[in-house]
Formats: C-alpha cells, structure tokens, sequence
C-alpha cells in the first residue's frame, strides 16, 4: 500500500464514508480503494507523530487498513469511520511503544535525504529556507518525543487532526476533563522545552 | 516561565479550551474580561500560542512513493519497453507492406506528394501511353495527391494516362468499324455491328468508372491507415521524448541542489571558524 497524497478523479470521490463503508461491506472493493485513498495520508501522519519512525509509521499504516477491511462486516456505524479508523491506528501506535518499550525516536539529521528534501520544497522555496524549515520540524518532534505517550496522543489529535476534547476522550477512552488536563500538561513542558532551543526561543514568549 | 498567581477556577482546562475555540460564548466573554486584568494568563495565553505555531511547523517526512512510480513503471503497455528503433522500423515496415498492397507510387515534386496506385503499366514508351503499345487498356486508372500536413483529399487527375489510353482504343475501334463499313457486308448488317460496338464502347467505359471508384476508396483507406500509424508513431516518439527530457531536468536539478547544499555546509562551517 503506498503512502502519497492521491488525487485522482474517481467515481467515489464524491461519497461520503459511511455510503463507502456500505457498498465495501457488499463487496465493492473499489469502494475500499477509495477510503484508503483518502484516509492513509492522515492514518499516516497520526502514527509517525506518534511512534517517531516513519517505517514504522508506514507498517502501522497498513496494519490499520488491513484490520479495517477484516473487521468491516462487524462496523455498523455506531461511530464515524474515521473515528474507528483512528482508534484501530492508536492502538496499533500504542501496542508498538510497548512492545519497544521506548520513547519515540526522533530520526537524525543526517538521515535527510536530498531527492525527498528536494521534493518538500515549495517551487519559490530557497535551500536556505528548506533547511530552516526542517530544522524547525526536528525541533518540535524531538519536544514531542519527551512528552508521555498520553499526552503527545492528545496534542496530535487536536493539533493536526482537528478533533474535537469530546471526540479525543471517546476514542481513547477517558473523561473530557483528563483530555484537557493532558492538552495543558503537555502543552506547558512543550513551552518550556521549545524555549531553550536558539531555532524557536525567538518565536516564544 | 509562568508561575500559579492566578486562582481562576478550572484555569488549566479553561486556557485549554479558550486556546482551542471550545468555549462556550458566556465562558469565553467571562475568560476575556479576565485576561484584560491578568498579566499571568495572559502572557500563559500568549506563550501557549506559540507552541500551537511551532506545532505547525511540525511535517511529517514527505513521502514521495518510490511505489508508486514502480507502479506507474510497471504499468506502462509493452510497446513502451520496445526500443524507439524497432518502433520506427515496424512503422515502415507497415507502411513498405500498405504500399505494396496498394500498389502505390509515391513521388515528391514542386507540387508536393503524390501517391498513385493501381496495375503498373511497364510497357509504356517514352513517347507517351499508346504510342507503341496498342495491346491493353491503361490500367494505371487514378491517382491522389496529399498535400502538406498529411492532407488527404483523393480524387482524380485531370492528365490521368488512363484517358489517353481510352481515347486511343475508341480511335482503333471506330478505325475498324470504318474499314467494315467500306467492305463486302451488307448495309443492314454495318449498321447492326456498328450500334454492337458503341454499345460495348459504352459497356467498357461503365466497368472502368466503376472500377476507378473503387480504387479511389480502397487508396482513401489504406492512406487514412498510414497517416494514422504514423502520427501515432510520433506521439508515441513525442512522448518518449518529453520523458527523457524530465529524466534529464531532475537530474540538472538534483545535481544543482547538491552543490548548493554543499557551498551552504560550506559557508557556514567559515562562518563558524
């Protein structure tokens, strides 16, 4: 299963998850197609912000797509595909710290690959900018890496994926209130730890 | 770093939630009224506002799929893997057999190509059709012209050998009703063979239109056939072309980009000593 951002014109594109997830149940695997489409670049995202390695993120990635299309036929809509879907991929995420019983690992600099830099950059992007660019990025990842699982899950989930305090606790299971804790905990030691780096000290208050 | 001066109540999952947006109206407008008073929150406010723009700042690797461009590879139909010369040569080789079948002629002059078919008339003398060779009809029956740009417009010559050929059978022809007329038969009887013979003129001349309609559609065909072949060879070429260019560019590019990176490395590593 590749990881990219895929835009092509499809027949399904205009359905909505729950239509997809019906005619998948009755065997239309090109429906299937689609939510993959549509959902591995977020899946994706929320397991390497998770688990800090991105081939690791990408077996995540497709474990959780197979464990959907197998457990399919019991989905009956109680919650939002997407939601399902999430909540397969973080305890897939969870499952991986625990069996490495480590951290996440942030990847060294030196790992960077000049074609996928390349590639990342915006057309009027000077090399200087790229590389501030990323930069910046390790610097935050390794800030992300030295929060508690639970913490980090909560500031993935609102930061980049946009749910809301309700359906962050439904999904990993804790009152709304341990959600917000989380956030502000995790937001405080990211505060700190962002405000002793040169890169970002300037941009904190 | 913010100390805990403040006793709002629930403070912690209040800032959370105003920073979030997921206040309800009368809390916010409550949580606004204090910060115009609160230095503490407000600086926790602004500070936690800047982690949430650093966090933007947080990609994930780009993963451009080396996958899929095996994929897009290996989907490519087979007659991308044959080489570009064995495509030109199966090109004309087609087109080598279509002329044969059709017989074809093909010259370039002033008036530009011309494409003639039909049975080939090799005992045409220099002194022009019929001259020294009365035994057959012509069987070089029309001709095309294509015009530049692959025009393909079909239709016959105005100076078509053909005609000549025919007039100078219906000459021998009339020639030999008159030596019969001059002869020992009755009158009756010349004038019989003489409407036979008109008659036949006129049957030939019916087979020979027919005969050059239907040459004129099998050559229209053959000659939309090649033209079709061969502006599918050049796209095909075309493509091919453009994609070795690509090929070409990302690699200036990649290089370039290397060099740049270095003289970066380069310039900062000075800059530092």
């Amino acid at each position: 299963m590749s990881i990219e951002a895929v835009s092509r014109p499809s027949p399904h594109m205009t359905w909505t998850d729950e239509e997809l997830v019906a005619k998948s149940i009755r065997g239309d695997a090109e429906s299937f197609n689609e939510l993959v489409l549509r959902w591995e670049r977020p899946i994706y995202a929320l397991a390497y912000r998770t688990i800090g390695r991105e081939e690791d993120a990408r077996d995540v990635c497709q474990e959780t797509f197979l464990r959907a299309f197998r457990a399919l036929p019991g989905f009956r809509g109680q919650a939002k595909f997407s939601s399902w879907l999430y909540r397969i991929a973080l305890n897939l995420c969870r499952d991986w710290i625990r069996r490495e019983r480590r951290t996440p690992v942030v990847q060294p600099p030196e790992d960077v690959d000049l074609l996928e830099l390349a590639a990342a950059s915006e057309p009027s992007e000077s090399i200087e900018d790229l590389v501030a660019r990323q930069d910046l990025s390790r610097v935050v990842e390794r800030a992300m890496a030295l929060l508690p699982e639970e913490q980090r899950t909560a500031i993935v989930l609102k930061e980049f994926h946009g749910l809301t305090f309700q359906e962050i606790a439904d999904l990993v299971g804790c009152p709304l209130s341990t959600i917000k804790t989380r956030l502000y905990q995790g937001l405080t030691v990211l505060r700190r730890e962002l405000a002793k780096n040169p890169t970002t000290k300037g941009t904190m208050l | 770093m913010t100390e805990m001066l403040c006793g709002y109540t629930d403070r912690d999952e209040t800032i959370v939630a105003f920073l979030y947006d997921e206040l309800d109206a009368g809390r916010r407008r409550d949580f606004n009224a204090h910060l115009l008073t609160c230095t503490v929150c407000r600086d926790e406010v602004a500070g936690l506002r800047g982690v949430r723009t650093q966090l933007a700042r947080w990609e994930p690797p780009s993963v451009i799929s080396r996958q899929s461009s095996v994929a897009s590879h290996s989907r490519q139909s087979w007659w991308r893997t044959i080489p570009a010369w064995a495509q030109v040569a199966a090109a004309l080789l087609f087109f080598g057999v279509s002329a044969g079948v059709a017989n074809l002629e093909i010259r370039y002059d002033q008036n530009g190509v011309s494409i003639r078919t039909g049975w080939s008339n090799g005992s045409r003398g220099p002194g022009g059709p019929g001259a020294s060779d009365r035994s057959g009809v012509s069987s070089e029956v029309r001709s095309a012209k294509v015009g530049q740009g692959l025009n393909t417009a079909v239709g016959p010559a105005a100076d078509a050998p053909w005609r000549s050929d025919l007039a100078a059978l219906e000459q021998q022809l009339k020639a030999e009703l008159r030596a019969a007329q001059t002869g020992a038969g009755a009158a009756q009887t010349v004038r019989a063979a003489s409407s036979s013979d008109a008659e036949t003129l006129r049957r030939v001349r019916v087979m020979l239109d027919e005969s050059e309609k239907r040459q004129q559609r099998e050559l229209a065909l053959r000659v939309a056939e090649v033209v079709r072949d061969v502006n599918a060879q050049r796209q095909v070429d075309l493509r091919n072309i453009d994609h070795t260019l690509g090929i070409v560019r990302n690699d200036l590019g990649v290089e370039v980009m290397k060099q740049r990176q270095s003289l970066n490395l380069l310039y900062r590593a000075s800059q530092r000593q």
